[in-house]
């Protein structure tokens, strides 16, 4: 059974709230506050990075040059394509290279744009649909490759950020054992701030439910901190910065 | 000027020629110690233990010893840790001693810390013609920051291969009564410090903490092997007499 | 090798002291861990200053935990969680338990949360015939052998591939060779059947972002991903204190955190969880909850000596500085944490202090842990602080109090002290040989059973000082000018800053 019934989230949400008077209201007068919890916002002196950190910033050519040898570091794959025209090429080939069968991609038209069902017809090619959600979950699961158009990039940590929507499903860059992530380069960031900087000046108009940082294939250290790859989520990951 | 000497209780029960190469050595630069015969322990056995009451008892021999010092000076970044570091917690409830407290860590130094910081020394003029290894123990590094300091002096001092201690920063088991209530742990961690000891081949080992060197020292002698422990302080002054001798002064 | 056992640290540890397999494994890995931590600060550069804005933001947030929880449920009501809170470990599993019976759920797949640890939420679950299963690769091979975790980022790091191999052939039905490559083959294979079949998801939170009402999960393996991606009912435990105030802390967080756990730049996945999917999200968890978690850490608030505990973002970085566990592993610890933050979060937590055993004795207060630790936890002085308040509440043993007793009256007047060190110089003779004391006696014997003692020198320095003295006073040079006019500023400084006082 997925949704619950509502009478039951009722009475757990009524005691939650009884539950929130008396769980902070001890927080506030351990803190000294006699019981009343601090109700105007405190003034924070010290919010994000120090501010020499904030003045850092890497020229795009650099930015890219970093995120790949990151990005490589991490045990991933990454090329750069001159453009959208030649990116298909290098898909249909990565996809070749790896005996994928089936891919799952993002519904987005820069990613309907590489054509693959043209340029590999044998393989089993499915879009992500929010409005199908258990089909395309269960495909994802049971899919070689997943496709996916990155929102951001950070140069200095080597990391991709993907975020979920109706067209964008956290499955594709999950699921697949074969990642293969596309970077338009001018999304590049240097530093993990900037990114963080947009997403707390969103924070009040609604964030998307999912927002990952991916820096790499998955990993292990679990058994004699011996690194596997692959352990959950994709064992090979391909950046394909695009321009 | 009044520089005290605060021996430490190890120091003075157990290797009094430390306290002398303090001494002989500072009097070249024109420094007369002087001695409160009234100090006893820093009272870290007793604080470290839990028992704060007790370690205010031997804390306070210690703050009236020095009351009136400009300079006070101590073989050991334990026992100096131990006043900068914890005296004014340990008095936090007794305001006019607390304000003593204060008043001796700001006037209280590690040896190697007055030397290079004070007198503005690092080159003492020592000839040591021997392979020597450094422990930096945990409180000195730790605590105080002392880590340029000995390097610096060690670094003058002529004829004498510093051989890296690996692994020098680990502790080495020593804890005060933590070698007594856990020995086996102690006793792991001191075999492992004097195995790295061991490998660098060197014929002196040489630090700034009676305590630890007590503990490595004595698991060295425990096992036969024939590695003189020093003080630096020691080293230093043996290493001067030893020029002045060769040189013929 | 099994879980070393015995009543005490001290029994425990010499037990796990013994199994050499054990120490190397643990010295291994630790030693791994330290060195990719000292590469990747030295490579990110400043580490001092990010350390000290990592303390500033933490003691920031504690300071005021009261408004940014108050912001976060707010935030994530908004968003449509379902927020419950737990004033202990009971209520959180007791919540837990609530809410997967109402779902009729028959199985839970977890992944890595300390803090589910604390709260035992796989007995609970299991109390009620509901299959919990641990989903990161280290926390499944200790499921499978039925031990709490031993480190609090490498929950298996005392096991090795052999123990693994066994364990996970159990599981399979088949022997499976002890290759790292093949055993993660299989773990990968078996949960991903478990991730598509479980109707919850139970996560952890390193972070709970106040002004949006997130949680933020660092992973390697994508397991936390799996399990607030595909199962339909997400619960997340998370401790009260993970908060921070915003996103651009978390730049911050994510600067210290994996640098200080692997050596990272940054977990190969970071995910910020905002809610329950949107309505036309096709994945994410139709249904969110927070269950937030006090179960003692309320009792640090307030207290000076305690408070910067809850600072804490459990990297587990002061484990691998640390010599001890280095020596013992983790079970020789009581409680969910090991190492030094085990050794203060285990006593501080439960404030039961007849129960403390000899945790906080188990140190030699080197305080490597607080120079590893990316948020400046004095965890060495928390030790300190730990003993005395069990001594002020009388839990001591009586042998040490008598020793304590004598320690007091032999350093109350150096009279007294230089007495007994005369005594001492006499009495030891029967003792010595060449020098030095060797025989294992009395309350000495865990010192000689590792290291000779020299003798007592027939003379104390205190003895000697009248006549060193003199013969130091009897040609003493002058001071040269310019070390007599250092020290007269530094004074002079002093005084200044004084009087400022």
């Amino acid at each position: 059974m997925s949704t619950s019934d509502p009478a039951f989230l009722e009475k757990m949400e009524q005691q939650s709230r009884e539950q929130q008077q008396r769980f902070i209201g001890h927080i506030a007068s351990r803190l000294g506050r006699g019981g009343a919890s601090e109700s105007r916002k405190p003034e924070h002196p010290y919010r994000g990075a120090p501010d020499f950190w904030n003045g850092y910033e890497l020229t795009h050519e650099e930015r890219i040059e970093r995120f790949m040898g990151n990005w490589r570091a991490a045990g991933g794959h990454t090329e750069r394509v001159a453009g959208w025209e030649e990116l298909s090429g290098v898909v249909t080939r990565i996809l070749q290279e790896h005996g994928a069968q089936s891919t799952i991609r993002q519904d987005l038209p820069e990613l309907a744009g590489l054509r693959l069902e043209q340029h590999l017809p044998e393989l089993a090619h499915r879009v992500w649909n929010g409005q199908d959600p258990d089909a395309s979950l269960a495909a994802a699961a049971y899919t070689d490759a997943g496709i996916a158009l990155v929102d951001d990039a950070v140069a200095y940590t080597g990391s991709l950020v993907v975020t979920s929507s109706a067209e964008k499903g956290r499955s594709v860059s999950l699921l697949p054992n074969l990642l293969i992530a596309i970077v338009p380069a001018e999304r590049m960031k240097t530093r993990l701030g900037e990114v963080m900087g947009r997403l707390s000046r969103s924070a009040g108009e609604g964030l998307p439910a999912g927002v990952h940082f991916i820096s790499g294939p998955s990993r292990s250290s679990d058994i004699e901190n011996d690194l596997t790859i692959g352990v959950h989520g994709p064992g090979i990951a391909y950046a394909l910065i695009v321009g | 000027m009044k520089v005290s000497l605060f021996i430490t209780c190890i120091s003075d029960a157990l290797f009094p020629p430390i306290g002398e190469a303090m001494a002989r050595l500072l009097a070249r630069y024109g420094v007369r110690l002087n001695f409160p015969q009234v100090q006893t322990c820093c009272g870290q056995p007793a604080f470290n233990s839990g028992y704060w009451d007790e370690a205010r008892v031997s804390a306070r021999t210690i703050l009236e010893a020095f009351d009136d010092s400009d300079f006070v000076i101590a073989p050991s970044g334990s026992c100096t840790g131990m006043i900068h570091h914890y005296y004014p917690k340990l008095f936090e409830h007794e305001p006019q001693l607390q304000e003593k407290a204060l008043a001796l860590k700001e006037k209280t130094y590690e040896f190697t810390q007055f030397l290079v910081q004070v007198l503005g020394v690092t080159d003492v003029g020592a000839v040591f013609p021997h392979r020597v290894t450094y422990h930096p123990s945990c409180h000195g590094s730790r605590l105080l920051g002392i880590k340029d300091e000995p390097m610096q002096l060690m670094a003058s001092v002529q004829g004498m291969e510093l051989i890296p201690l690996p692994y020098a920063e680990d502790c080495c088991g020593f804890g005060g009564t933590f070698a007594i209530k856990m020995s086996d742990i102690s006793g792991a961690m001191v075999e492992e410090k004097t195995q790295h000891v061991l490998e660098t081949e060197a014929e002196v080992l040489v630090g700034l903490d009676m305590g630890c060197l007590l503990n490595i020292g004595g698991n060295l002698h425990y096992q036969g092997k024939p590695v003189r422990v020093m003080h630096l302080a020691e080293l230093l002054y043996e290493g001067v007499k030893h020029r002045e001798q060769t040189a013929g002064v | 090798m099994s879980k070393p056992q015995g009543s005490s640290v001290k029994e425990r540890a010499e037990t796990a002291l013994k199994d050499e397999f054990l120490v190397n494994a643990v010295k291994f890995t630790t030693e791994k861990l330290k060195n990719g931590k000292k590469a990747a600060t030295a490579e990110h550069g400043n580490w001092e200053e990010w350390r000290e804005r990592g303390r500033q933001i933490r003691a920031h947030t504690i300071a005021h935990l009261d408004y940014y929880l108050n912001e976060f449920v707010n935030n994530a009501r908004e968003q449509g969680v379902h927020v419950h809170f737990a004033p202990e470990a009971k209520d959180a599993a007791r919540i837990a338990v609530e809410i997967a019976k109402h779902k009729q759920a028959k199985s839970v797949v977890k992944s890595k949360s300390m803090v589910s640890e604390e709260v035992h939420i796989n007995e609970a679950f299991e109390d009620i015939g509901i299959e919990s299963i641990e989903s990161d690769l280290g926390e499944y091979i200790i499921q499978l052998a039925n031990e709490p975790p031993s480190h609090i980022i490498i929950p298996a790091i005392h096991k090795n591939r052999y123990q693994i191999a066994e364990l996970l052939s159990k599981e399979a039905g088949e022997t499976l060779a002890p290759d790292t490559k093949i055993l993660a083959g299989f773990a990968r294979r078996k949960l991903r059947d478990k991730f598509l079949e479980a109707d919850i998801g139970l996560t952890g939170a390193n972070f709970g972002i106040a002004e949006s009402g997130s949680i933020v999960i660092f992973e390697n393996e994508g397991n936390a991903r799996m399990v607030s991606t595909v199962p339909k009912t997400q619960i997340t435990l998370m401790g009260m204190e993970r908060l921070i105030p915003t996103w651009d802390d978390l730049e911050v967080m994510a600067t210290l955190l994996p640098r200080s756990a692997t050596g990272q730049k940054l977990t190969v996945y970071m995910s910020g969880i905002t809610g329950p999917r949107r309505t036309a999200d096709g994945d994410g968890p139709e249904e969110m909850h927070i269950i937030i978690v006090d179960n003692g850490r309320s009792l640090q608030l307030g207290d000076p000596d305690f408070q910067e505990l809850l600072n804490c973002i459990r990297c587990g970085a002061c484990l691998n500085a640390c010599p001890v566990y280095r020596h013992i592993g983790g079970h020789s610890y009581p409680g969910t944490y090991s190492g030094p933050i085990g050794a203060v979060l285990t006593p501080a937590l439960n404030k039961n202090t007849e129960e403390w055993q000899d945790i906080a004795n188990a140190s030699s207060l080197c305080g490597a842990c607080y120079e590893a630790c990316p948020v400046k936890i004095p965890l060495h002085d928390m030790l300190v602080y730990l003993r005395n308040r069990k001594v002020e509440r009388g839990y001591t043993a009586a042998g040490e109090k008598l020793a304590m007793k004598g320690f007091k009256m032999l350093m109350k007047s150096s009279g007294r002290f230089k007495q007994a060190v005369k005594l001492g110089q006499t009495g030891q003779k029967l003792l010595v040989r060449d020098g030095y004391i060797r025989s294992q006696f009395g309350p000495l014997k865990g010192w000689t059973a590792y290291r000779h003692i020299p003798a007592l020198p027939s003379r104390s320095f205190r003895e000697r000082w009248p006549q060193l003295d003199a013969e130091v006073g009897a040609s003493l040079p002058p001071m040269p000018e310019a070390m007599k006019s250092r020290m007269e500023s530094i004074v002079a400084g002093r005084k200044e800053r004084g009087m400022k006082r």
